[in-house]
């Protein structure tokens, strides 16, 4: 809302300079945007918030102004000439839902003389960037900058039937704007309308048909209220917004509307000449008295924290309009004005008080009780991963939750529903929201590829939206890993993951046949007997679906399984105090034995004295250890608890690992 | 004896010798350690030296190079112990070395900034006695609106404004469609419905509202919500638990103070929004209130009762601002090298 600092003056003193009048105005309300000069004038621009449309016109602003530094509020006296004519016999209005137009009011003019506006009048419009049209068209603009309230001047002589109907559209209708251009309107837009057609877009714009222009002489005006929901519907859907449609959806004073036609009637005779037909015709809906309300003079320091003196509070409410109805030592009752239509409970007027007040009463050092807050384990868990990755050497991505519909069937291996798809795409053509977070880790590798980054490791820690029936999605949290690297370098950093968060326990692999993952190189974790995630090197075909020049292992892990069973407390263990033996073994076996097969026996068969195992390399040459063998070498360490180890004891163990590798696998030691 | 055999049992004193020597802790323990293995009469390789003899004579030649090899190998590996112990390090004139030369490289991840910048504010609210929790982000009416004080009529369900999911999936009330939450106040919402006051927390998480991507604006943002609700909490809480926040998070050595101008939320009464002095001026922070009666009742509570404050700040200007990133944008975009800035 621009306001003129001229114009205000027309209502209230300002003995303050602009940047006083601008600061107190901000911390009180009306935030301020900007000013300007125009001419001798200063324009300001002030932000409304919704629930204050009364400070829509000049007048609203005044009354802050004149409640803030204790002036007085003059609003314009209205003194309407007496005619012989009456409207009710010239025109008529026909309201035919009046729940999209509660009240319509229409006077009538007769005579005028279109002509430009006085300079007074057009500069406090200029002012306001408001364009200058001619007397009538402007006073009507000017009367709802003064007070809030949108009119509307019709061209009477061009009103077919001489008549107004207030009437929803017609399937099919077309209207021809004052912008010239011609809407087919939605089905049931609130339109005003003569006995032929719609002749404005009720509370958004008038229509081509009927408009002022310089030949026009009788004039019908109108004064209404409209449904803020519809109003704002009507302009979202044809697109029309406009200061009328601005306030309307915000709601106008449903006792002012009156006293706005009157005003314009005023201003129109006295710069455009005519005769005024005796009398309105107004079509209302009963307004609904508005409530007393109670104010507890105790319920300002239980919510500000402050008191404030009861005789302040009725100065504060009574100059913001409120009428006093019962004060006493405990509390104060009023009726809010009728433009205050946000004033309906205790605590609208606990804000009124606080904000006239001054919110910089209120301290900033009030004794906040002290509390224990707690981490959860998720939130730790996270952390934790985090800092796995970022020691790894991973990157951290963020990527948006949605991803286009082309993505959905690339990869899905945490479900087989049809996404949840959103009505409008979030972003570009993603509409779908994500099921796996590897398509997006993907997306965003490729913009890496393009701008030439070479080393591009990243990881996302975001949630995945499974369809369920009846509730709300299972929304899981997972984390997505997409390296240059291969199988192996990343399931060294997942299983590093594991081990951080999760020791003790061991993940599993098994193969995971999959078009996304290159041939024999998918799997899928486990943990504890749950599946913890999927990991493998992309295949072609997957790199193709996203253009990607290199090769990527993704991993995606649910780390729900993690946090369920994290081990955020660990417990120290003796160490043994004797010395470590190392064995290193190379045994031959077919090429069908699977790592995971040789570790479980050599754990079976090791005594409780094998402290670690490590795997070194797989060897293979068909010429000396034969087609279809490999041979793995892998370092054993051994310790006891009890005593030092003898090399025959070392021996022993090693032995013992070698019958039973040979005689379940058939491995031999390799010479 | 068997060559391989012979090899073996050297290959494993030489492992366990290196083991010994470089776990030994002090002086006396490596010298023990030397006698263990290299001691001239009854070392351990002594012993093993004794095993070349019964070697088949063909092999001989064969065993007496690996035996020399390991020896060789036991020996340096002991030289390397005693250098270590005595905080020495490799001395030789004769090897050129250049300190100047850069080091291995060791590669670090990089947390994303907006990480950064939650782990920040969690931590500071965290001392402050506000635990964080989540919700989630596909939210259904009751919680995204009407619990919050939004009506049907009200112009923030206006489906340009929201992430509404399409028909097909209707959410379990009433068969209002679902939809991405708009604010983190949602989790607010759900964790009153489930705890008695006091409540004291903060959500935190991704937003979405329909902008068109540019410098200032993304669809999805990060907001984070704090909500304190007991007997007897006014706005002088509000104000002294934000000037502690601020302070903490921007202020170093300098006095910082909050100011509210008033402002208009649906779930907040009265509401203000949140400034703090920066740089000589005021700065922005966010929104804030006292949680309106239709809240506290939507939830169970009763207003005569318990009183609240909630405040809301946005993730991603706080963070750019620090940062001095100038388009939101690439905060999504996951250009490695904008990543390894932070």
């Amino acid at each position: 809302m621009i306001v003129s600092r001229n114009w205000l003056k027309e209502y209230v003193d300002l003995p303050m300079t602009v940047d006083e009048l601008t600061d107190r105005l901000t911390l009180t309300g009306l935030n301020l945007e900007g000013t300007e000069e125009v001419g001798n004038d200063v324009a300001i621009d002030l932000e409304v918030t919704s629930n204050r449309p009364d400070c829509l016109g000049h007048i609203g602003v005044a009354r802050e102004i004149a409640v803030l530094w204790n002036q007085e509020l003059k609003r314009p006296a209205l003194d309407l000439p007496t005619s012989d004519s009456h409207a009710t016999d010239l025109t008529s209005v026909d309201v035919r839902c009046p729940e999209l137009c509660p009240r319509y009011t229409a006077r009538v003019i007769r005579g005028v003389k279109i002509g430009p506006s006085p300079a007074w009048l057009s500069d406090r419009l200029k002012s306001l960037g408001i364009a200058v049209i001619n007397n009538v068209v402007d006073i009507s603009n000017y009367v709802m900058m003064e007070c809030g309230q949108p009119l509307h001047t019709f061209d009477f002589a061009k009103l077919a039937g001489k008549k107004i109907v207030v009437r929803k559209s017609q399937p099919g209708e077309k209207f021809t704007a004052i912008n010239h251009q011609e809407y087919e309107l939605a089905e049931g837009t609130c339109v005003i309308a003569d006995d032929q057609r719609a002749v404005a877009l009720a509370g958004v714009m008038g229509g081509a048909d009927t408009e002022v222009s310089e030949s026009t002489s009788d004039l019908l005006i109108e004064a209404a209220d409209f449904a803020p929901l519809a109003v704002r519907n009507t302009a979202r859907r044809h697109n029309l917004q406009s200061p009328s449609s601005y306030r309307f959806e915000r709601g106008v004073d449903p006792e002012g509307i009156d006293w706005a036609s009157r005003r314009c009637c005023q201003l129109i005779l006295a710069l455009a000449g005519g005769e005024l037909a005796e009398g309105v015709i107004d079509i209302a809906e009963p307004i609904e008295p508005r409530p007393t309300i109670k104010l507890r003079f105790t319920e300002l320091p239980r919510v500000l924290g402050i008191e404030v003196p009861p005789d302040q509070v009725q100065t504060i409410l009574t100059e913001l309009g409120c009428e006093e109805t019962h004060i006493c030592d405990h509390c104060i009752k009023v009726i809010p004005p009728s433009w205050r239509a946000d004033l309906t409970r205790e605590i609208d007027l606990v804000e009124e008080v606080a904000r006239i007040h001054g919110y910089d009463q209120i301290p900033e050092d009030a004794g906040v009780k002290m509390v224990a807050s707690t981490r959860t384990l998720r939130d730790r868990v996270h952390d934790q991963v985090r800092g796995v990755l970022v020691a790894a050497g991973v990157d951290e991505a963020m990527t948006i939750s949605a991803v286009e519909s082309k993505w959905v069937e690339v990869f899905r291996p945490w479900s087989e529903a049809a996404p949840l798809v959103v009505s409008t795409p979030v972003l570009r053509r993603a509409d779908c929201l994500r099921q796996t977070l590897a398509p997006s880790l993907l997306a965003a590798r490729r913009i890496n590829e393009t701008l030439s980054n070479s080393t591009i490791e990243l990881f996302e820690i975001a949630d995945v939206y499974l369809p369920r029936t009846g509730q709300l999605p299972d929304e899981r949290r997972l984390l997505g890993i997409s390296s240059g690297a291969g199988f192996a370098v990343v399931k060294g950093v997942v299983e590093a993951l594991v081990a951080a968060i999760v020791p003790g326990d061991k993940m599993s692999a098994t193969t995971y046949d999959e078009k996304f993952f290159a041939s024999g190189r998918g799997s899928q974790l486990g943990l504890g007997g749950r599946t913890l995630g999927f990991l493998g090197e992309v295949s072609h075909w997957g790199l193709e679906q996203f253009g990607l020049r290199s090769g990527t292992t993704i991993a995606e892990i649910d780390l729900e399984v993690l946090v369920d069973s994290a081990v955020p407390i660990r417990t120290a263990k003796p160490l043994s105090p004797y010395p470590p033996v190392g064995r290193d073994l190379n045994v031959v076996l077919d090429e069908s034995v699977r790592w995971a097969d040789v570790e479980r026996i050599v754990r079976a068969n090791s005594r409780d004295l094998l402290e670690s195992i490590a795997y070194q390399e797989t060897y293979r040459d068909a010429e000396r250890i034969g087609a279809d063998k490999k041979s793995l070498l892998f370092s054993l360490s051994l310790r006891s608890a009890q005593e030092t180890l003898t090399n025959e004891q070392a021996d022993d163990v090693r032995d013992r690992i070698v019958a039973a590798l040979g005689k379940e696998l058939g491995g031999e030691l390799r010479a | 004896m068997a060559l391989a055999d012979f090899l073996a049992s050297l290959d494993a004193l030489a492992q366990q010798a290196r083991d010994a020597f470089a776990t030994a802790n002090s002086a006396d323990a490596l010298e023990a350690a030397r006698i263990e293995f290299l001691g001239a009469k009854s070392g351990h390789l002594r012993q093993v030296q004794k095993g070349l003899g019964s070697v088949e004579k063909s092999d001989k030649p064969a065993a007496g190079k690996r035996f020399n090899e390991i020896k060789g190998l036991m020996e340096q590996a002991f030289e390397t112990a005693q250098e270590r112990l005595a905080g020495r390090v490799r001395e030789s004139a004769s090897e050129p070395f250049d300190v100047t030369l850069p080091g291995q490289t060791v590669r670090v991840g990089h947390l994303h900034p907006i990480t950064q910048t939650i782990r920040e504010m969690k931590d500071i609210m965290g001392r402050l006695g506000f635990t964080a929790v989540e919700g989630p982000e596909i939210e259904d009416d009751w919680h995204n609106f009407e619990a919050l004080n939004i009506p049907l009529s009200h112009p923030a369900r206006d489906p340009l404004d929201n992430f509404y999911l399409a028909t097909a999936e209707k959410g379990c009330q009433d068969e209002k469609p679902l939809l991405l939450r708009s604010q983190t106040s949602t989790v607010q919402i759900r964790v009153m419905e489930k705890t008695a006051p006091p409540v004291r927390i903060i959500s935190l998480g991704r937003v979405y509202r329909p902008d068109t991507a540019d410098a200032t604006h993304y669809p999805m943002f990060h907001q984070i919500e704090g909500l304190l609700i007991d007997r007897g909490v006014t706005m002088a809480d509000l104000k002294s638990v934000l000037r502690l926040f601020c302070q903490s998070y921007f202020g170093g050595d300098d006095q910082v103070h909050v100011r509210f101008r008033p402002s208009f939320f649906p779930f907040t009464e009265p509401s203000v929004e949140v400034d703090m002095n920066w740089q000589g001026g005021w700065m922005e922070m966010g929104g804030a209130g006292m949680v309106d009666p239709n809240v506290l009742r939507a939830v169970g509570y009763d207003p005569e009762e318990v009183t609240g404050f909630a405040f809301g700040l946005g993730v991603e200007r706080i963070c750019m601002r620090q940062h001095g990133i100038t388009d939101i944008r690439a905060l999504y975009q996951n250009d490695v090298r904008f990543l390894s800035q932070f």
